[in-house]
């Protein structure tokens, strides 16, 4: 599972430095009306139409998510919660989906160099659903994504 | 004396001819027939005429719109395809707003049905009404596209009354959110 993981990492390194000029939204999402139906279907009726979500159950999205690409393990991290990992789409959709909800909740924490998801990528990581341990998971890449912007800061 | 032996006669043909396990057969057949009885058109007919679920006793609210046809307060009504609770259409509100008194939920399951009238899917949203105790009528419970527990965010057994300040359910509405895409 571990070197799954690392050469998963290691991949979207590698991707992300590839990907020199960083990428238009129409490039990331192949499909974007399908894309905003799965997101309707599969994950706003928690997430709320506007990715605000609920704070004691479901964390918000809004002007947060794509921050998580910042930070080592959490592109791997958005791939792996359980709402993703488990949605009942194909890898393809899920990709899709996953590139969508970046660029319409977060696109200004986007990274400029940011390597859309692929459906092998997204394939390979939704093998590991991360279950119990995703609040935790989350907490940790909240305080190194905190001190990042801290660090901007100064 | 001849009665005797067309008795006989026969007797012994029957005993001749069938085993003692076809009588058996003979009832088994019967009992399942019975079973059967129920999923002829003839018993859907009659369900039909006198519905054990929707209604309740509630007016017909039919929508007067040719493009979203049939009843609100039915539980046959197009919208209500994956619904499982109270219609709200029979509980003081509609087929899309809360009874008043209750708060509509934010966090809701999403669904698909199909409309008759125009033969599109569309993408429909089952707000719970929430904050006063269960209405109680017209009870409809199908399940289309409904999944087990284990993936909550597509079961509706579970009390959709999250988000708002009350948690006691009181009825379901079915929103339409927008048209499906062509599969």
């Amino acid at each position: 599972m571990r070197g799954v993981l690392a050469s998963a990492i290691l991949a979207g390194i590698a991707g992300a430095g590839f990907a020199a000029q960083g990428v238009s939204r129409e490039a990331a999402v192949s499909n974007p009306a399908l894309a905003r139906q799965n997101w309707i279907l599969k994950c706003q009726g928690c997430h709320r139409p506007d990715a605000t979500g609920t704070p004691e159950t479901t964390p918000a999205m809004a002007g947060i998510v794509a921050k998580f690409l910042h930070v080592p393990g959490g592109r791997e991290y958005l791939a792996r919660v359980p709402g993703v990992a488990t949605a009942p789409v194909s890898d393809a959709e899920l990709a899709d989906l996953l590139n969508w909800t970046l660029y319409r909740f977060d696109a200004g924490h986007v990274p400029a160099d940011f390597k859309p998801y692929s459906a092998a990528e997204i394939g390979k990581l939704r093998k590991a659903p991360l279950r119990t341990e995703a609040p935790a998971m989350r907490a940790a890449l909240m305080t190194k994504i905190n001190a990042l912007a801290e660090g901007d800061d100064t | 004396m001849a009665i005797d032996k067309i008795t006989e006669a026969l007797t012994r043909r029957v005993a001749k001819t069938t085993s003692r396990r076809s009588m058996l057969t003979l009832i088994g057949g019967a009992i399942t027939g019975a079973a059967a009885f129920p999923v002829l058109p003839v018993s859907r007919a009659y369900a039909a005429a006198n519905p054990a679920h929707g209604g309740g006793g509630v007016a017909p609210q039919p929508t007067g719109n040719p493009q979203d046809p049939g009843d609100q307060a039915s539980c046959d009504y197009w919208r209500y395809c994956a619904i499982d609770g109270y219609l709200c259409s029979c509980c003081g509100g509609t087929a899309s707003t809360c009874p008043p008194g209750t708060e509509m939920s934010p966090i809701t399951w999403i669904g698909t049905c199909l409309n008759p009238a125009d033969n599109r899917s569309y993408i429909i949203s089952y707000n719970d009404c929430c904050g006063k105790s269960s209405c109680g009528r017209c009870l409809c419970n199908r399940n289309e596209g409904d999944r087990p527990v284990v993936r909550p965010q597509e079961n509706n057994d579970i009390n959709w009354c999250l988000g708002t300040s009350s948690a006691i359910y009181n009825c379901s509405t079915a929103v339409i959110l927008g048209v499906a895409l062509e599969k």
